[in-house]
């Protein structure tokens, strides 16, 4: 026998109560890990954000467009570290037959965009094929929005918008592979010319939504994103650059309210862990009072209780963690992420909690250990050895 | 004439409810040999079981010299008392308080953990204190699975596991039957003749105080 086989037979005098709190803890890495799944997925994209792009906007609101020949100038900043620039325009996609909630439909420069958006592969014959000029209602889609319209290339597909009016024809010419996680799979590109040049768009008639710039040099970012604004500073319209992770925020912007509430979800949960982990501790240090004071009159100093009670605490909420890190890696990545994936993934195009998440999880709970325990095993460790021995509760 | 084992001078242990102070011992002075078995007796409340916390060092006078086993309890820490009270003392308590999720063995063999002793040496050691309580065969027991009298002999082989130099005794045979009662005292006869134990016993029973060599009574925090 040692010191742990004591601790150990501890763990489990009140098996029913370690138990229910091991669940306890178990539950609410669970439910910890899903919400920061949540917060990381769709954070995904401006997680991953190239870091050699910037984004380039009207300086007033991504709403309002940028006159087309805005391209060309950027373009000719080559010498200040411009590499190449795309551009595209906000289509506002839908579904006519609502089989698809929602996907992003982009317009954009049929020459640069695969070039410059390079995270999103394409085969290089339908790449080909769609910058013929008979093919201007050519499309490439992701592989996701090709399964939900059930189209294959060559297929047309019929798409409606909430900005410009009417049935949108297209012929599906290739579909894209994401070379990152984070690429969304539910998007729709097409010719911007095919908008453009439609009665139907006059609203966008040579102007562009935002564009793309691809750069030399990332260190120098803001000060070419500097250089671009003050190029267009005098301008009518002017821009507001910025790295494409800042671009990807804004989009978020109007999701941070509900992201803010699910990082407070997230502190509860773990108060909650701590409240329930103390009073299980709390509990079981009280009834053993008494047999602390015998252990300290047979010469155990306070150092060793101090160490039973707290071990016990990290103990169970180790346990408790590690279950619930196994539960959530069978439950999130092996089964509920894949039906999410299948079933929505418009706004999941990936969801499983990464290992990170599960890791902070997983220390969190041991942190929620060490923070139930210390103050019964503080309390438990000063008490008096006669007084202890009088306690018989 | 064999050397004092314990020796106290002019104890005075005061508590206090709220700020009223409660004198509970009072100038009181002791001298036990070694290798005596002694009785302490009287009313309840006159503070044998304070004395008894004084002589183990679990408590500390109020004023006054407490010289046990050759060490001047008063001036060491309670880290110090801790580990002198695992060299020197051996309980032996009124419930047993046993540890329940322990088996016998395990019980016996706590106060060994706090030694440098290998596990094939505290083994021997336990094996040899329960044979000295004639509870060898029970060494796999839980307490729930022993008598109360046999609880009580494997609290006081837990007490000599560690060959302490002196024996308290907090009524020890004061949650047992008669015949349970006789084979404790009979067993700490054999603890203080054969193995020459120093035993120092509270005790309300007035047959278990006439086990011992030497009975002393405390009335109103003073010895008679």
């Amino acid at each position: 026998m040692n010191l742990a086989t004591y601790a150990r037979r501890n763990l489990f005098r009140r098996r029913g109560r370690t138990i229910l709190t091991m669940c306890a803890v178990a539950l609410a890495v669970l439910i910890f890990c899903v919400i920061r799944t949540i917060v990381a997925e769709w954070n995904a994209g401006a997680d991953a954000a190239a870091q050699d792009r910037l984004a380039i906007r009207h300086k007033v609101s991504i709403t309002m467009q940028l006159p087309r020949h805005y391209v060309d100038d950027v373009r000719s900043m080559q010498g200040q570290g411009v590499k190449a620039v795309s551009f595209a325009n906000w289509f506002g996609a839908k579904d006519p037959k609502e089989r698809v909630p929602f996907f992003a439909g982009f317009a954009v420069d049929q020459n640069t965009w695969f070039d410059v958006m390079d995270e999103m592969q394409v085969d290089p014959a339908a790449l080909a094929d769609w910058k013929k000029p008979e093919n201007k209602n050519g499309a490439i889609i992701g592989d996701q929005l090709a399964k939900a319209f059930n189209v294959k290339v060559g297929d047309k597909m019929v798409v409606t918008s909430d900005i410009y009016p009417g049935d949108w024809d297209f012929k599906v010419l290739g579909i894209y592979t994401p070379l990152r996680r984070t690429v969304d799979r539910n998007t729709l590109v097409f010719r911007w010319d095919y908008l453009t040049d439609d009665p139907r768009a006059t609203f966008s008639k040579d102007q562009v939504g935002w564009m793309v710039a691809r750069v030399d040099d990332p260190g120098k970012g803001p000060d070419i994103s500097k250089a671009i604004d003050a190029k267009f500073a005098e301008k009518d319209d002017q821009t507001l650059t910025m790295s494409e992770r800042a671009f990807q925020l804004g989009f978020l912007g109007g999701f941070s309210a509900v992201l803010r509430a699910f990082d407070l979800v997230s502190l509860g949960i773990l108060i909650v862990m701590v409240l329930i982990l103390a009073n299980t501790i709390a509990m079981s240090a009280r009834e053993r009072t008494h047999e602390y004071g015998v252990l300290r009159a047979i010469g155990f100093p306070p150092g060793h209780i101090l160490g039973f009670i707290l071990g016990e605490s990290v103990l169970v909420a180790v346990v408790g963690g590690a279950i619930g890190m196994l539960v959530t890696m069978g439950l999130i990545n092996g089964m509920i992420g894949p039906f999410i994936e299948e079933n929505m993934s418009s706004l999941f195009p990936y969801f499983s909690t990464p290992m990170r998440v599960i890791l902070t999880a997983f220390g969190a709970a041991v942190i929620v250990g060490i923070i139930a325990g210390i103050v019964p095993a503080i309390l438990a460790s000063r008490l008096k050895v006669t007084d202890a021995l009088r306690r018989l509760d | 004439m064999a050397e004092d084992i314990v020796t106290l001078k002019g104890i005075d242990k005061t508590f206090y409810r709220g700020k009223e102070p409660i004198p509970v011992l009072q100038k009181l002075d002791l001298d036990v040999p070694s290798g005596s078995f002694e009785a302490l007796m009287g009313p309840s409340g006159s503070g044998k079981s304070t004395l008894l916390n004084i002589i183990a060092g679990l408590d500390r006078p109020s004023g006054g010299s407490v010289k046990v086993a050759g060490a001047e309890l008063s001036k060491m820490s309670d880290g110090e008392l801790a580990k002198w009270r695992s060299q020197t003392i051996g309980f032996v308590f009124q419930s047993f308080n046993l540890i329940p999720v322990l088996t016998a063995a395990q019980n016996v063999e706590l106060p060994l953990l706090l030694t440098s002793l290998g596990g094939g040496d505290r083994k021997k050691r336990v094996e040899t204190a329960l044979r000295v309580v004639g509870l060898e065969d029970r060494m796999d027991h839980y307490p729930r699975q022993l008598s109360g009298g046999q609880e009580q002999r494997v609290a006081i082989a837990r007490a000599i596991v560690n060959d302490p130099k002196i024996i308290v005794a907090d009524e020890p045979t004061g949650d047992l039957d008669r015949k349970s009662a006789d084979d404790v005292l009979t067993l700490m006869e054999k603890l203080n003749k054969e193995l020459g134990k120093t035993i120092f016993m509270v005790t309300h029973d007035p047959a278990a105080a006439e086990r011992a060599s030497v009975q002393r009574k405390l009335d109103k925090g003073a010895l008679q």
